[in-house]
């Protein structure tokens, strides 16, 4: 068994590419028995790498890892387990038909006899909740239990396999704020036991609430190790946002013309609560938040994919049939949609056939499709959107995420929009397509469109936002104008809600 | 015993007891034909062969699977094994189900190394393999029909067998083993496994669980309950033809989700399987007895199916209403 | 990385491609080439009129399945539905009704039963391959239920020609044109129109078809209710041309139907199929049966020929797929 500060894991120097990119430049990383770690950075920082690596997902291409004092056995997600360390994610995958005490135990049910001892399935796993501090009852189905309690099974799933060190990547992300609680009171009852806790995070609050040490990465190397009491709110923003902003970000100003989008005290109270903004023409309104903030949710139910509860949206003046993603094209709206594999492409059909789905109404003659029409379409928008592609009629799959990002772009800008809502538009694509979105963003706002954009990289709302929404929690925080916002206030409105 | 006191009927299996009791009840009051001995002896052996197949093709069911082969299957056991008797006029009674079993597992396996193996959807494989092992019947049979006369008195004996003047003795072997599989799944770790495939396909694989293995075998054994069912259509009906037990496997999947085997996986027993097999044929009984056609049977078969699903989509939806209520809560 | 050929290609035609559907196209040919040498009279003008003749059902139906195969769907109970449409045909014709009212009733009949099934899958939220099995013995019975053992056979000879006569003196039957037609129209339908965009775009992707404005529900009722519609009309053609009414007609027809568009090249798992292949499917599946038909192999062996041919559909693409990937393997190393 550890003792309290003894020193679980020691990373130095570790580093790690995918092809030309690198993600882990030299990370060091130290964690002690009894301690709860926050892994802190922007999106893009190394940190889903880093745990990667010690979840046996991804092997380090430089650098030592060790565990108490032997070195660390990169492999297998298996051979991690072995090694205690165990990883939890936002979305736990368990057994929903079987009871807490199988899916802690599954693949390794006691055996009294013949049989499955199932008393002691479940009183193992009762005394594992109990240490956990939390009252679930074993024999309860997993089916209907919330996200935060999925995860205290999971962790005590860890517990029953004997794991020293337990990750948990973005635990709170979809998290309300009692559930947040419960979570933490598991995380403090770890820590007693002596385990180490390593969380990566985005609310800064709660990650000074709970850690004891923080560690801040930024462009895939650590920025600054330092326990709690050596750091502050401020200092640690400004670690995590020393990125440069560079002129990656094209934005011009343009004239800003009639209200396009008017949204009214919009509610739909699982995601978001009277919500009310407005976009007019030429502008860019960003909605900044962290992932899970409702942002997305708002602009779903804008586009007519979900439906709303109470409020208006009104577009040009006229109010929107609500949860009709065809009403909302016939008023000339657009979603590129948060993600591209599943929402915006289909992906075994060909760019052709991708950019064309939207624009049926312009390429047909009465009944038929026009493919000469069609055709011509796709040049249209390859050239104007410099896609790559050799065969316009060969799946989408094979393409670079930044070519399928410009595919979904060019097939709603086909449509002409007047309100493009662009979720997420540079989500893991690289540095030159980025700044190609980019600027492809800011011509269609220069063409009078009203532009909402979703982003979570703080760089790319300050650099193309004309105002700022932050939300949290569902909930709008405050409006910033371009000139008011820094990533400090935003980052501190959206992790604690204060407006500063 | 511990695990009698686990096995003890709860929830759905308890509710379905219930709408048994007053279906043969009120069917009784109106008909008092249907509550006599004799109706009820009928009634029960006549469960037996589809109660048998339900336990068989619960595990299948479970791991989110289906089995649509098991009538054929009936068919060429049944027809097989009389054949072999009308040759073999000293083949006993234990030897009829010996050979039985095995054809019902190499029709299993040949399911289970294409659904399994090969990873082919279910419903497709087993309804071509349907359709081939009824087309061996035919061919084999040639329309040769076999009856009492050419079928060892030792395995129509079975059918003589009553307890209590009222449980066949058919009826009493699909008794155990219901009971024998129902302890196997609670408390086996390859039975947990069909609930932990059927409940969540990709993480079963994570955690290593052998699914390939687990499927195959699951396959083989619904092959030999259905074979094994076969004896039993002989010992009830002391007769076979090509087209025996035709277009049952319906009545069969009707039993098992009606018993709460849900069609989306991970949940059932076999007591809710043997219990849904019971009201199914109770129904179909009680209408006979109150004067419906059987001309409508295969209609009620599709409308009990239908209702069935529909029963478990509406609990579905209610426990997501319930998260969603509760997030809500959360939320504010 | 990304595929960054600079590429002079939009303008190209796709060149021809060996695909599933082009090689049951040669399988076909294989067939015919086969049943010809090994028989006497297999390209007869009769024996090919019979061939269409007998596939004129399994055509009819096959055309709305494959849009319900392709949506990520299925409907098992087409069969049923025929019969169901049929046995109303002769139950109301008896009854007095005059013949064209009747033939309305089956087609709206069977409509309506598509309809069903569509609201229980799509509304109700029930998946379609188990309500489907729940439908094929809900409508069977009915007609089970509506005519006993009894059956209808009294037909007016205009209406029975149609169903198996040749138009004047040529080999032609007289259904075959409206077969034409239809096939046309409804390749046409899938291929050329927004319709048929959609309907491939939500078995690719039902969450991105969404996000693109389908009404993913709305499609999915439309298409099986006009599955039903088609299964209404191969109903009346199959009354005609046994110039029978029974609750047994048709009796499986639904796994010929669905093994015919599976040899056809339609994915099981929705998506992909085109209309060319799905009648070389149904050819096919007609050819062999004629082709044992004429070698006088037992009527028995056809159960298990529609068995095998099902299984063949749904495990060759599989088979297929995993010898290529394996190519690639090799040939990456």
């Amino acid at each position: 068994m550890a003792q309290k500060g003894d020193l679980l894991l020691q990373m130095t120097g570790v580093q790690k590419r995918f092809g030309g990119a690198i993600a882990l430049r030299g990370t060091d990383l130290s964690i002690r028995a009894g301690e709860i770690h926050a892994l802190l950075g922007e999106n893009g920082a190394g940190k889903s790498t880093m745990l990667k690596i010690l979840a046996g997902v991804h092997e380090n291409d430089g650098g030592t890892i060790t565990l108490g004092n032997k070195p660390f056995q990169v492999g297998s997600p298996q051979a991690s387990i072995e090694q205690g360390i165990a990883v939890i994610y936002q979305e736990p995958s368990l057994f929903l038909d079987l009871s807490l005490a199988e899916n802690v135990f599954i693949g390794r049910q006691p055996i009294k006899g013949v049989g499955i001892d199932w008393k002691a399935a479940q009183d193992e796993a009762g005394k594992l909740f109990k240490e956990l501090g939390v009252s679930l009852d074993p024999k309860r189905q997993a089916r209907g239990l919330s996200i935060a309690d999925q995860q205290v099974v999971e962790i005590a799933k860890a517990l029953s396999m004997n794991a020293q060190i337990i990750l948990m990547d973005e635990p709170t992300a979809a998290l309300s704020a009692s559930e947040v609680e419960r979570l933490m009171t598991v995380m403090k009852n770890l820590k007693a036991a002596n385990k180490a806790v390593i969380f990566v995070s985005h609310r800064l609050d709660e990650v000074f609430a709970i850690s004891d040490y923080i560690t801040v990465m930024r462009d895939g190397a650590t920025v600054s190790q330092n326990p709690v009491a050596n750091t502050n709110l401020q200092t640690v923003i400004k670690e995590m946002v020393g990125r440069e902003l560079t002129e990656l970000f094209p934005k011009t100003t343009h004239k800003i013309g009639d209200v396009v989008l008017e949204v009214k005290d919009l509610s739909n109270p699982a995601f978001f609560r009277n919500v009310s903004f407005n976009v007019r023409s030429g502008e860019i309104v960003a909605l900044a938040g962290l992932v899970g903030s409702g942002r997305s949710e708002i602009a779903r139910a804008i586009f007519g994919v979900d439906k709303y509860e109470t409020g208006s949206v009104k577009v040009k003046g006229k109010e929107l049939k609500k949860g009709s993603p065809v009403a909302a094209m016939e008023e000339k709206i657009a979603l590129v949609p948060e993600d591209r594999r599943q929402q915006g492409l289909f992906m075994i059909a060909g760019v052709n056939r991708n950019i064309s789905m939207e624009s049926f109404p312009n390429l047909v003659n009465r009944i038929f499709i026009n493919f000469k029409k069609e055709r011509a379409l796709t040049a249209t928008w390859k050239e104007k959107l410099s896609i790559k592609f050799a065969d316009a009629s060969a799946s989408v799959d094979h393409l670079s995420g930044g070519n399928q990002q410009k595919t979904v772009l060019a097939k709603w800008l086909a449509t002409n929009p007047d309100l493009l809502i662009v979720d997420e538009p540079t989500r893991g694509i690289d540095v030159g397509t980025k700044a190609e979105v980019h600027r492809l963003i800011d011509a269609a706002a220069e063409e009078g469109k009203a532009i909402l954009m979703i982003s979570s990289e703080l760089p790319e709302v300050l650099g193309m936002a004309d105002r700022i929404i932050v939300m949290r929690e569902g909930h709008q925080v405050t409006e910033l104008t371009r000139a008011q916002a820094t990533q400090e206030n935003i980052i501190a409105a959206a992790t604690t809600g204060k407006v500063a | 015993m511990n695990f009698l006191s686990h096995l003890r009927p709860k929830g759905r299996e308890a509710s379905l007891g219930i709408i048994l009791v007053l279906t043969m009840g009120v069917t009784g009051i109106i008909n008092p034909r249907f509550l006599t001995g004799d109706g009820t002896r009928d009634l029960l052996s006549s469960t037996s062969i589809v109660a048998l197949m339900a336990i068989g093709i619960a595990p299948v069911v479970i791991m989110r699977h289906i089995d649509l082969s098991i009538s054929s299957t009936v068919g060429l056991s049944a027809w097989m094994v009389a054949n072999l008797c009308a040759h073999h006029k000293n083949f006993s009674w234990w030897q009829c189900f010996v050979i039985a079993g095995l054809i019902g597992v190499a029709v299993g396996a040949l399911n289970g190394i294409l659904v399994a193996g090969l990873r082919l959807p279910a419903l497709v494989v087993t309804l071509g393999t349907l359709y081939i092992v009824r087309g061996l019947v035919y061919v084999i049979s040639n329309s040769v029909d076999y009856n009492a006369q050419e079928m060892p008195p030792s395995l129509l004996a079975i059918g003589h067998h009553v307890f209590l003047g009222l449980f066949p003795l058919t009826f009493i072997l699909v008794l155990i083993m219901m009971l024998i599989t129902a302890w196997f799944m609670k408390y086996r770790k390859p039975g947990r496994d069909c609930y932990a495939i059927g409940s969540n396909p990709p993480a079963a694989d994570l955690v290593g669980i052998k699914v390939f293995r687990r499927t195959f075998l699951a396959y083989v054994f619904s092959g030999f309950m259905a074979g094994i069912a076969g004896v039993f259509y002989l010992i009830r009906f002391a007769q076979v033809d090509s087209t025996a037990f035709y277009g049952q496997e319906l009545a069969v999947v009707a039993a098992v989700v009606i018993g709460g085997v849900t069609i989306a996986g991970g949940s059932g027993t076999t007591v809710g399987a043997v219990i849904g097999a019971l009201l199914v044929q109770t129904i179909q009984g009680a209408l006979a007895a109150l004067g419906v056609d059987a001309f409508w049977k295969s209609a009620i078969n599709g409308l009990l199916l239908i209702i069935a699903i529909w029963a478990d989509r509406i609990l579905a939806r209610k426990s997501e209403n319930a998260l969603l209520a509760q997030r809500i809560k959360e939320r504010a | 990385m990304s595929v960054t050929t600079p590429d002079s290609t939009t303008a190209k035609k796709p060149k021809f491609r060996f695909t599933w559907d082009t090689s049951i196209l040669l399988l076909l040919l294989v067939v015919w080439v086969a049943a010809t040498l090994t028989t006497d009279n297999f390209l007869s003008t009769t024996n090919v009129s019979q061939i269409f003749s007998n596939t004129s059902e399994i055509t009819i139906m096959a055309f709305g399945m494959i849009f319900l195969i392709i949506v990520g769907e299925i409907d098992l109970s087409i069969a049923s539905i025929l019969a169901l449409g049929s046995a109303m045909l002769g139950w109301s014709y008896e009854r007095g009704t005059p013949i064209w009212l009747s033939i309305i009733i089956c087609i709206v009949v069977g409509t309506l039963c598509g309809f069903i099934n569509g609201i229980l899958v799509t509304k109700v939220g029930l998946g379609s391959l188990a309500v489907t099995i729940g439908t094929l013995a809900l409508y069977r019975g009915i007609a089970n239920g509506l005519l006993g053992t009894k059956t209808v056979n009294e037909f007016p000879d205009y209406w029975t020609s149609f169903g198996f006569d040749t138009i004047g003196k040529s080999w032609i039957p007289q259904s075959l044109p409206l077969i034409i037609i239809l096939g046309i129209g409804f390749g046409l339908l899938l291929h050329n129109t927004p319709f048929g965009r959609r309907s491939l775009a939500i078995g690719q992707s039902p969450e991105a078809a969404k996000f693109a404005g389908v009404n993913v529900i709305r499609h999915k009722i439309i298409v099986f209710t006009f599955t039903g519609f088609m299964s209404g009309i191969a109903g009346v053609i199959y009354t005609f041309r046994f110039s029978t009414a029974q609750a047994d007609n048709g009796v499986g027809l639904e796994l010929l139907v669905i093994s015919a568009c599976l040899l056809g090249g339609v994915s099981i798992f929705g998506g992909i199929g085109t209309m060319w292949g799905v009648i070389a499917g149904v050819l096919l599946a007609g050819s062999v049966e004629s082709w044992l038909t004429l070698r006088e192999i037992n009527a028995q062996w056809r159960t298990i020929v529609t068995g095998i041919l099902l299984l063949t559909s749904v495990a060759a693409p599989v088979l297929i797929n995993k010898a290529k990937a394996r190519r690639k393997v090799t040939k990456s190393l």
